[in-house]
């Protein structure tokens, strides 16, 4: 059943974008952010997912034939790297704000605009 | 020599931003100069490689590991790429220089390392010809400028960088979605063999996964209406990171959108996607040149400014013709010197005189008289005045775009130049006709900047045709997709 990939996929994709668009709170549209990404790389992996077969390692019984795509798996795993760099990132630059602002609710942190 | 050596382009500056810390032993006046001492090194090997392409007439392929593509990932030094990586590699070279006066604030080694990793990542994404290989250099790039728009520690910073950091993270989400629709319909990912195969792509999942594409790298490209974080981070970030993300972080995500389109001409529902980049671009330059009318600070303003810029030139390579495509390079060299002089200038007043408020230019053509000659120069060249050289681009991205029939783009255009033109006479007014002052040191180094990037807007805008001529042969590298094809030695798999 590789559509359940998909839609879990899809649905984890508008769960975060919709917890970045609503949530006040910048750990909340953080955590949002991290959903999506993780939606992602299901996504990626899913497309390269052949029914049936087992994980794209060389060993006894498995050979290409037998395996999945091993390079949206390649590219999940720096995917999966840079989105920990930027959540770290983002934590820390949240910890100034909250360091400077006192609050964490989007809508007081406005110092900046026009 | 060998056509390799130009992968010193990438690891030259990744393994220099590795010895950062060693080099903080020797004190931090050391790191400045290490500093300016990389970029010098890598605008010399930029300038190797431009010579070579430009003198031969072919692109440099780099193979990583002797892999042939597409099982190896290759480097794609063509005429454009070759023209930019100098413009990243010179103006990086002028901001390292102008860093030992602007920048006090510690961490001075962190910083370092942050400006060669953006140099580094520009420069990756304008070579490679892997689309995920982009996408790898592309999160480079943002996350060292996330962390550099934060880099002053105020509130302001942090707050610029976190509006940055989360929409930058939807965008690189939506640009791999994309990366994975095509991946999943094509199975390749090296953009030579996507070109090839193009033609054949569904139509519906290749107008999907080029919308998303489009949509993930507009954050990037600073386009409508994704682009709400960059007056921020502009303000915001550190004096000589601003004028790297106007010269050529934002020209690298704005080739890298440039380059996915073309290469994907073949698929049918193209022009579906070109008519929503036009309207991207065309609100672009309206909303950023109306936003800049009202603003204080300086700085800020001439942000927008350059947004609205970027928007042109987005519109320029939307509308999908040759000499859209060659206007539109154009305006980005002209751009990238334009802007570099700006924010250089309007850098080095806010560090002498404490701030990038309007009041702060009062009197300024007494006080610093050739820093606000420079920004003379460049706010008559930015506004398209005849002699100086963005004149000749925005005349042909006109000119191209009513060549392609979007009579409503132009007009809305030439509305918005108005615009900037009252808006950039205002700060030249109140430069040079508005508050008395003393003269005060404007320092050698930054003037001799100053002076070389007013007299390039000046020689460009007088003799147009060699920059155009070098603008139309990097123009033909993005829009001619077969010779692309033709130059990458694809191996005969899959396809």
């Amino acid at each position: 059943m590789i559509s359940a990939y998909y839609f879990g996929a899809i649905s984890l994709i508008l769960i975060g974008l919709y917890a970045i668009l609503v949530k006040k709170n910048v750990l909340k549209m953080l955590i949002g952010l991290s959903i999506m990404e993780t939606g992602v790389n299901l996504l990626l992996v899913s497309v390269g997912y052949i029914s049936g077969r087992s994980a794209p390692i060389l060993s006894e019984g498995i050979g290409p034939n037998q395996a999945v795509d091993p390079i949206p798996q390649a590219l999940v795993l720096t995917a999966i790297v840079i989105g920990v760099a930027t959540t770290a990132m983002a934590l820390s630059v949240a910890m100034i704000i909250y360091e400077k602002y006192g609050t964490l609710n989007v809508e007081e942190i406005r110092r900046l605009r026009g | 020599m060998n056509g390799q050596y130009a992968s010193l382009l990438i690891a030259l500056p990744l393994i220099s931003a590795f010895f950062v810390p060693l080099i903080k032993g020797l004190g931090k006046k050391a790191v400045k100069y290490y500093l300016v001492l990389i970029t010098a090194l890598q605008t010399g090997i930029a300038a190797w490689v431009f010579q070579e392409v430009y003198t031969t007439g072919k692109p440099i392929i780099v193979m990583a590991g002797a892999w042939r593509p597409p099982v190896g990932i290759n480097l794609y030094i063509g005429h454009f790429a070759a023209l930019f990586v100098l413009i990243v590699a010179v103006v990086s070279f002028l901001m390292a220089v102008f860093s030992i006066r602007a920048i006090s604030v510690d961490p001075i080694d962190k910083y370092a390392m942050l400006f060669l990793l953006v140099m580094l990542g520009a420069t990756g994404m304008i070579a490679t010809g892997d689309i995920f290989n982009l996408f790898v250099f592309m999160e480079i790039t943002a996350i060292s400028a996330y962390a550099l728009t934060a880099y002053n520690k105020t509130g302001e910073a942090a707050e610029a960088s976190i509006k940055y950091i989360i929409l930058g993270g939807i965008g690189s989400s939506f640009f791999l979605i994309g990366i994975a629709l095509i991946y999943g319909s094509l199975g390749t990912l090296n953009m030579a063999q996507i070109a090839q195969l193009a033609g054949g792509m569904d139509a519906t999942v290749a107008q999907v996964g080029l919308a998303l594409i489009v949509f993930g790298l507009a954050v990037e490209a600073e386009l409508f209406p994704l682009n709400a974080w960059a007056p921020d981070a502009y303000q915001a970030a550190p004096h000589p990171i601003t004028a790297m993300f106007s010269a050529f972080v934002v020209k690298a995500g704005l080739y890298a959108l440039a380059r996915i389109l073309y290469l994907m001409q073949a698929v049918s529902s193209w022009h579906s996607v070109l008519k929503l980049l036009i309207i991207m671009a065309t609100l672009t330059v309206f909303v950023a040149e109306f936003a800049a009318l009202r603003q204080k600070n300086v700085k800020r303003m001439i942000a927008y400014s350059s947004i609205a810029q970027i928007g042109l030139i987005g519109l320029a390579f939307a509308l999908g013709t040759q000499s859209g495509v060659d206007a539109g390079v154009f305006h980005m060299v002209n751009h990238a010197i334009v802007k570099a002089l700006l924010f250089l200038a309007v850098g080095h007043v806010a560090v002498s005189l404490g701030g990038a408020e309007m009041e702060k230019f009062e009197g300024l053509g007494k006080r610093m008289p050739l820093t606000a000659f420079a920004i003379t120069v460049g706010a008559i060249a930015a506004v398209g005045i005849p002699l100086f050289n963005v004149f000749w681009s925005k005349l042909r991205i006109l000119l191209a775009t009513l060549g392609a029939g979007y009579s409503w783009a132009a007009a809305v255009v030439l509305i918005a130049s108005v615009v900037e033109a009252v808006y950039y006479f205002r700060l030249i007014h109140t430069m040079w006709f508005a508050g008395e002052g003393e003269r005060i040191s404007e320092g050698l180094a930054v003037s001799l900047m100053l002076l070389f990037l007013a007299a390039l807007v000046i020689v460009i805008g007088v003799y147009p045709d060699y920059a155009w001529s070098i603008a139309q042969k990097a123009g033909n590298d993005i829009f001619n997709v077969a010779d692309y094809i033709k130059n990458v030695p694809l191996m005969g798999v899959g396809a």
